[in-house]
């Protein structure tokens, strides 16, 4: 299973974090640290592979972004770098040409997608047109309460 | 209170922030205004406030207040407020904040709401976060809920199921029989699901796993499905038909197949089949066929499919891309043990890997080159390491270094090519290699007897090019000190001939003693060496001695104490020097554990004869090659461990006993403890008293009393009174006992401390009473001379 999931910016500020086991605040602020140290200090034409503690780091580069993320041993890591991009993909399909800036204003949204596409460190649903379909059935039901509570009452 | 701005907005003036105080200074007042709000009563901004703190926890500030808000923001009937309620659960409460028990009502009523969405949210939170108190209290929900119709919850209720698996093993019962039914629905996501919950209970139980063998045919067909299926555009990644779904059953197949033949064997074709159709020229198929190449290890298959396997890892190798580069050296690591000549026809390719760029590559290739290294092919790999080893990365190595020491221990073709190695590797990175590397090649060279010359020059050749890397340096004054003899006389056949004089070699010496990137215990090495050149060469035994001089004053103390030790061979026991100085014996190398002071050590004893002592030497040359000549030395005498020194020193040996602190002197004066005489004072119907005197000074006198027994029976409630002149100082201490057993099996003792003034006056009256045969007796007795002990 994933144990986390981060998207950093290449100075290292943090965009998104997602943990799937428990863990302390200290703990995830020293991850976040070591993450950020690590990645973001590799060489350009580099494999993907990191090693960290007993954890297979795997990361991607996409524009000013990365996404990296921790495997215990057992996982694919091969199959990682398919779930990041796939992430990626619905990002991009959600918001129309996804950019950074996208993702800071509308993380709530990013973290949305994010759970129907993966829970619990394992992925849920392998087909795109069926995340996007449930994510915009989410987006209608929420648009649809708030256009009920605004309407005027009378 | 100011209006609170909208998320997007604070997020933009945040951002907008030039320092790190401003920023913190407009987070502050935000928070101080969400902090209000969240104290109001119900109005329509709170999600917006609680997305707004969401943000602000990411940038790292705290946020613990908001927890309760995200409690109430759950139980609310709002969509939009439950979503936002839910995320902030996520990112706000873990297990071990107490407030996340007040959501597990909460889930609980979602579980069971009308809209699959509301259901779902609830789903997702208790996978993500839920603890293993709400996974009991819950888990009769989650199993309900796979058996609803709605595919859709199905899954996210699979993996919920597998989290609480995760938390509390033994409720996988309750999971098992929907596991098994889930198996046979047609959404994929469902599927996967299910794939993983029923891989989860079978890495739990044993049991789960023989009962899901069964299913192995059923999951073989999906599979085959999978891969003879046309093109599917929902699930089709660069060709692949739902790659992730594949990956996971193979990893299923593996936990199913492994040690058992029967499964295996159904597997059998299945995996063949992924193994040749599966298209690898993007990341998905190699992510497939990589799968497939670890169950084909893991299970029992045949001989054929296993050659594939290597096969495909074979050809993984040479692929363009560095990932899969990695990937296939990390899986060769796995089976380099059990299929080694398989792993071995591809070694030509996995050394060319050693020259990659890529650190990861280069630690991978590293590790698989020193586990394929054989007899046969020794000496090439061996080059190729050592070019490695002068290019690789500062981190690899140590690794790099100590694992070529150990593939050349265990297969160096000749003597002579295992130092060359081990020169040649300290030379490229001898700041880099293990402590016991310097002990260790010293005594590889001590052994290679017909190479010493070769050694030596090798070494003063190394020497006098660099003297930063400090094994080498400990290494080569070591052996200058040796076999500087054999370095002076010039010639060797295996180097080309270089005429070296005494003024070079003691240049050489002096250079590391006195360069400041000498570490204290090279410099100690070289000291010595230049007191070993003072026996092997004629001309400048005059530089030594006022080298050593010089060092006699020198701050570091382990120096000035060497100095001065040999500053004293010089002057006062020059007779002594060529003996002390001559050259050691082969070291053993299965001692080498132990140290000089080990006070255990037999030989010892036998060092009246005048034999060499090969065997004694049992230390480790490097450390005590120093307190060879450590003559001060607080432990046995180190005058042992040279051999042939007996004609000179034949008395020097058996002070074993408590006199450690005498030096040198006394032991060079041939004054070993003869045990002093005793004197009998006393004796009478077979009890004898013996008087022994100790440790006289001219101010006190230790006297030992021991009275034994030729009695048939034993002697018992034996005392012993004494009496002194009033100039004399008299303190009894305890004795032994006050029996004494019959026909001299035993004896008591007891020990009478004696102070006085003037010597002359020393007298003693003793009394002894006992009861010997029944009867009880008494009796008296005068000393008026003491037996002065063996020394004075």
């Amino acid at each position: 299973m994933m144990r986390f999931l981060l998207l950093f910016s290449r100075q290292g500020k943090l965009r998104l974090q997602k943990w799937f086991l428990p863990m302390t605040e200290r703990e995830k602020k020293k991850i976040i640290r070591d993450m950020t140290t690590m990645v973001l200090a590799r060489k350009p034409r580099t494999c993907n592979f990191l090693h960290w503690r007993d954890l297979k780091i795997v990361y991607k580069r996409y524009a000013s972004l990365y996404f990296c993320c921790g495997l215990e041993d057992q996982d694919n890591e091969l199959l990682a770098l398919e779930v990041l991009h796939r992430y990626v993909e619905l990002l991009d399909k959600y918001f129309g040409s996804v950019c950074e800036l996208d993702i800071i204003f509308n993380f709530e949204k990013a973290y949305f997608i994010l759970d129907e596409f993966l829970m619990g460190g394992e992925i849920q649903e392998t087909s795109k047109q069926s995340i996007a379909k449930s994510i915009e059935a989410s987006d209608m039901l929420q648009e649809t309460m708030e256009e009920y509570m605004s309407k005027p009452a009378f | 209170m100011s209006p609170s701005v909208c998320l997007q907005e604070m997020i933009r003036v945040i951002r907008g922030a030039r320092t790190q105080g401003e920023e913190r200074g407009v987070i502050q007042r935000e928070c101080a205004a969400i902090r209000a709000q969240f104290r109001q009563a119900d109005n329509g901004g709170r999600s917006h406030n609680l997305a707004k703190l969401l943000y602000v926890h990411m940038l790292g500030y705290p946020a613990h207040f908001g927890q309760m808000e995200c409690v109430r923001l759950i139980a609310s009937s709002k969509y939009s407020e439950k979503r936002i309620g839910y995320l902030g659960a996520m990112m706000l409460l873990d297990e071990k904040q107490d407030a996340s028990l007040l959501i597990t009502n909460s889930i609980k009523n979602d579980l069971s709401h009308s809209s699959q969405h509301v259901q779902s949210l609830a789903l997702c939170t208790l996978a993500c976060m839920g603890s293993a108190e709400m996974c009991r209290d819950l888990a009769p929900e989650i199993e309900r809920l796979l058996k609803a119709s709605n595919s859709y919850i199905k899954k996210k209720a699979a993996l919920c199921a597998v989290h609480i698996v995760r938390k509390i093993p033994e409720l996988g019962e309750m999971f098992t029989p929907s596991a098994h039914s889930l198996l046979s629905e047609k959404n994929h996501g469902v599927l996967h699901g299910a794939v993983i919950l029923i891989t989860e209970l079978c890495e739990r139980n044993p049991d789960n796993l023989k009962q899901f063998r069964k299913s192995v045919p059923e999951l073989v067909q999906i599979m085959k499905n999978l891969v003879t299926s046309g093109y599917s555009p929902e699930h089709n990644v660069a060709g692949i038909s739902d790659p992730f779904l594949q990956v996971r059953i193979l990893r299923l197949l593996r936990i199913l197949g492994r040690n058992n033949d029967a499964a295996s064997d159904a597997m059998n074709d299945l995996l063949a089949q992924v193994a040749t159709n599966t298209d690898s020229s993007k990341t998905a198929g190699s992510a497939v066929l990589y799968e497939t190449v670890l169950t084909i290890m893991d299970i029992r298959s045949e001989s054929g499919l296993r050659v594939l396997a290597v096969n495909i890892l074979g050809r993984f190798l040479l692929n363009n891309d560095r990932n899969i580069r990695y990937i296939s050296m990390t899986s060769l690591q796995k089976i380099v043990q059990t299929d080694h000549t398989a792993v071995q026809r591809h070694r030509g390719t996995i050394v060319d890997c050693l020259k990659d760029q890529d650190a990861s590559v280069k630690r991978r290739a590293l590790e698989l080159s020193l586990a394929l290294v054989s007899a046969a092919n020794i000496r090439s790999m061996m080059k190729e390491l050592l070019l490695f080893l002068s290019t690789c990365p500062p981190e690899l190595r140590s690794h790099a270094a100590s694992g070529i020491f150990n593939a050349a221990e265990r297969y160096a073709p000749s003597q002579r090519w295992h130092i060359d190695t081990i020169l040649h590797v300290l030379v490229t990175a001898g700041g880099d290699v293990r402590d016991e590397t310097v002990p260790n090649l010293i005594q590889l060279i001590t052994a290679a007897s017909e190479l010493h010359c070769y050694t030596v020059h090798k070494l003063y050749r190394a020497l006098i090019s660099d003297i930063v890397q400090q094994s080498l340096v400990q290494v080569a004054c070591w052996c200058i000190g040796e076999y500087g003899d054999l370095l002076l006389k010039g010639e060797c056949e295996e180097i080309t001939p270089m005429q070296v004089t005494e003024d070079d070699v003691l240049d050489a010496l002096e250079t590391v003693l006195q360069s400041h990137m000498s570490t204290p215990t090279s410099r100690g090495f070289a000291l010595t060496a230049i007191m070993k050149l003072s026996t092997r060469i004629t001309n400048n035994v005059d530089r030594i001695r006022s080298v050593v001089s010089i060092y006699g004053s020198c701050i570091d103390v382990e120096l000035q104490q060497r100095a001065v030790e040999y500053n004293a061979l010089f002057k006062k026991y020059d007779h002594m020097r060529a003996a002390v100085l001559e050259r050691m014996p082969v070291i053993d190398r299965n001692s080498s554990g132990q140290t000089n002071g080990d006070p255990s050590v037999e030989p010892m004893k036998e060092f009246n004869q005048p034999k060499p002592v090969q065997g004694v030497l049992i230390q480790e040359p490097a450390n005590q090659v120093c307190d060879l000549l450590d003559l001060l030395g607080d432990s046995n005498p180190p005058l042992l461990v040279t051999n042939d020194h007996t004609s000179t020193a034949p008395n020097s040996t058996n002070s074993t006993s408590s006199n450690v602190q005498d030096n040198l002197l006394d032991l060079l004066g041939g004054l070993e403890p003869t045990p002093a005489p005793s004197v009998t004072v006393f004796e009478k119907g077979g009890l004898s008293l013996k008087l022994q005197c100790d440790q006289q000074t001219e101010t006190s006198t230790t006297v030992t009393f021991t009275a034994s027994n030729s009695t048939q029976s034993d002697i018992t409630g034996f005392n012993l009174q004494a009496a002194v002149p009033k100039s004399v100082q008299l303190q009894m201490k305890a004795p032994s006992g006050d029996l004494i057993p019959a026909q001299g099996c035993g004896t008591v003792t007891q020990t009478v401390l004696l102070s006085y003034t003037n010597k002359a006056n020393l007298k003693m009256r003793v009394r002894l009473s006992y009861s010997s045969q029944g009867t009880a007796c008494q009796d008296m007795v005068q000393i008026d001379s003491f037996p002065s002990p063996a020394w004075s």
